[in-house]
């Protein structure tokens, strides 16, 4: 069982599925799509035996499954999202969402939510049919357009895969969460802080900030205690709060976002 | 205060702003100990790190240079300084008017009584005189460290009797005081001058060679008559407080034993105490090299040079 697999056992499919999405996959569906010859292993309730009566030979008749997905992603690359203890977070929240795409078959789209656009996500161009638009990585991230991006512009029953540190969510967002939970099948990882289990530095630091600013202090025990507490706390309210609006949550690792991602979905491997 | 060379303070202050601007650049230099973080203003408010300490280096930093860039101007200071080198004279009314008895057990007991008190009191080493007056002055005890024979000697203090010469008393301390060195005059007295030399004159004459006159005024308003005349004891209070003023020393007004023996206490302060021109150079240059070490050795210690 993988991520997909998951995904497709709809335990947390969106209520509201409405008319679904355009499916390519061929497989055990309605749809038609082509009438051939038959080949051992068919499903013998599948042969459409006017055809055979006219060919004189056994007819497959091919249908589509409605099993394909459509796999969205919205992803900070501010600059929040560049530092790491090891490694920028960026690249392990990239690594998830290669995983994410991974998942894709060719009948499947995938696609990322911008601050005001969807794109095909990167790679998938060509094989899976996507709105076309720029896909440049950005400093910023607006965590409100990107949702509200992702809400108008993705079909109901999208899978959507959400990746950022959220020093930015609050309590404004419950509603937009909730709404989106019941649109879509709404997966959230939320980036662990580097130093989750204990800050670097001791003594006179000058803090840097990722995204400009900047303080010196005094970092003693009692800050690193304060820290820790306080590290903890913001990432529990944070997965509480992605929970109780109903989206599935995980912690997004360092050292390991494609693992992260199937840490999220009870899996083994994505 | 005063400086040896008042034009170094602007060197001291460029000194200053320069190491303020030093300091703020070598902070902001990139070191190992720079931590970038995802989210500042939530390190800051969860954290709430010890920004005061970061702060009191750079101020203790720009401190030892404003110190070093002052010691370099030779700043002078007059401060007061605990001294036992001091040389006091005890000028005692012995006029007839110290024979009354509104002071219990009569002005000049009581007088004798405090005095006696104000030499135990002094510290070791000063230096005490008694000088009596009434008609005239006289030298009872020269200036002498031995606090025992000084207390012997108030017993030649001779009984209240004659008129009042403040200012020939204040002469003849004048005289006997040394021309150098932490010098006082002690006036106990309860009249008026009737007598001699002008006092303000020769208070004046102190207070210009830094030898201030404290003055005590000792009886009550109504303090009756001089025994066996029919003259009224009085105090010139005015006259008192202008000797003090010339010569800068102050006036105390006791109307009893016990606010004579209060007064004198106070004077006893006076004379322990010697304000003295300090040459601070070299304090401030220690301290702001103290100073200096302590922020960089500090800033070295909690993980950041400095």
């Amino acid at each position: 069982m993988n991520v997909r697999d998951a995904l497709l056992r709809g335990k947390r499919r969106p209520r509201n599925l409405g008319g679904g999405s355009p499916t390519v996959f061929r497989g055990d569906g309605y749809e038609f799509v082509e009438l051939r010859a038959y080949v051992p292993g068919d499903d013998v309730r599948r042969i459409d035996w006017a055809a055979t009566a006219r060919a004189n030979a056994l007819q497959t008749r091919v249908v589509l499954e409605d099993v394909a997905l459509t796999l969205g992603c919205v992803l900070d690359e501010s600059g929040s999202m560049r530092i790491g203890r090891t490694r920028p977070l960026l690249e392990a929240a990239r690594e998830a969402q290669a995983a994410w795409f991974g998942v894709c078959r060719p009948e499947d789209r995938a696609v990322r939510a911008l601050d005001d656009a969807i794109v095909p996500a990167k790679g998938e161009r060509g094989r899976l049919s996507a709105l076309v638009a720029s896909a440049a990585s950005r400093q910023d991230f607006d965590l409100d357009a990107s949702l509200a991006t992702a809400r108008a512009a993705l079909p109901r029953g999208t899978a959507l895969l959400a990746i950022g540190d959220w020093f930015d969510l609050d309590a404004r967002h419950d509603g937009v969460l909730i709404d989106l939970a019941g649109r879509f099948d709404c997966t959230a990882l939320v980036a662990r802080d580097p130093w989750y289990d204990g800050l670097p530095l001791r003594g006179l630091v000058r803090l840097r900030g990722a995204e400009g600013g900047g303080a010196r202090a005094y970092v003693g025990e009692r800050e690193r205690v304060a820290y820790a507490r306080a590290v903890r706390e913001r990432e529990r309210t944070v997965l509480e709060r992605f929970e109780r609006a109903g989206w599935r949550t995980g912690i997004l690792d360092e050292s390991d976002g494609a693992q992260s991602l199937a840490r999220a979905f009870g899996v083994a491997e994505p | 205060m005063s400086f040896e060379h008042p034009l170094r303070l602007v060197l001291a202050a460029a000194i200053t702003v320069a190491a303020a601007f030093l300091y703020d650049r070598l902070t902001a230099r990139k070191t190992s100990n720079d931590l970038v973080y995802s989210n500042v203003p939530f390190f800051v408010e969860s954290v709430q790190p010890r920004a005061w300490i970061p702060a009191a280096l750079r101020a203790a930093f720009v401190a030892a240079a404003l110190f070093l860039g002052i010691a370099l101007t030779g700043l002078r200071l007059s401060l007061p300084l605990p001294s036992n080198a001091g040389q006091v004279f005890i000028l005692l009314d012995t006029s007839g008017s110290m024979s009354a008895t509104d002071v219990d057990p009569t002005r000049a007991q009581a007088a004798l009584a405090a005095a006696r008190a104000f030499i135990e009191a002094t510290p070791a080493g000063t230096k005490v005189g008694i000088i009596a007056f009434s008609s005239s002055a006289s030298l009872v005890q020269p200036l002498t460290a031995d606090r025992d024979l000084a207390i012997a000697a108030l017993q030649n203090v001779p009984e209240p009797d004659g008129a009042t010469a403040i200012g020939d008393a204040l002469a003849l301390a004048a005289q006997n005081l040394p021309a150098a060195g932490h010098r006082v005059v002690v006036l106990i007295t309860d009249g008026v001058n009737n007598r001699g030399t002008d006092p303000n004159e020769v208070a004046a004459y102190l207070g210009a060679h830094h030898v201030p006159v404290y003055t005590v005024g000792i009886g009550t308003n109504s303090g009756g008559t001089i025994p066996g005349t029919d003259e009224e004891a009085t105090i010139d209070e005015d006259a008192l407080r202008g000797y003090a003023q010339v010569s800068g020393g102050t006036y105390a007004r006791a109307e009893d034993a016990t606010q004579l023996r209060d007064a004198l206490a106070r004077l006893g302060g006076v004379v322990a105490i010697e304000r003295r021109d300090v040459d601070l150079t070299a304090p401030l240059a220690f301290a702001g090299a103290a100073l200096l070490a302590g922020v960089f050795l500090t800033g070295l210690g909690l993980g950041r040079y400095p």
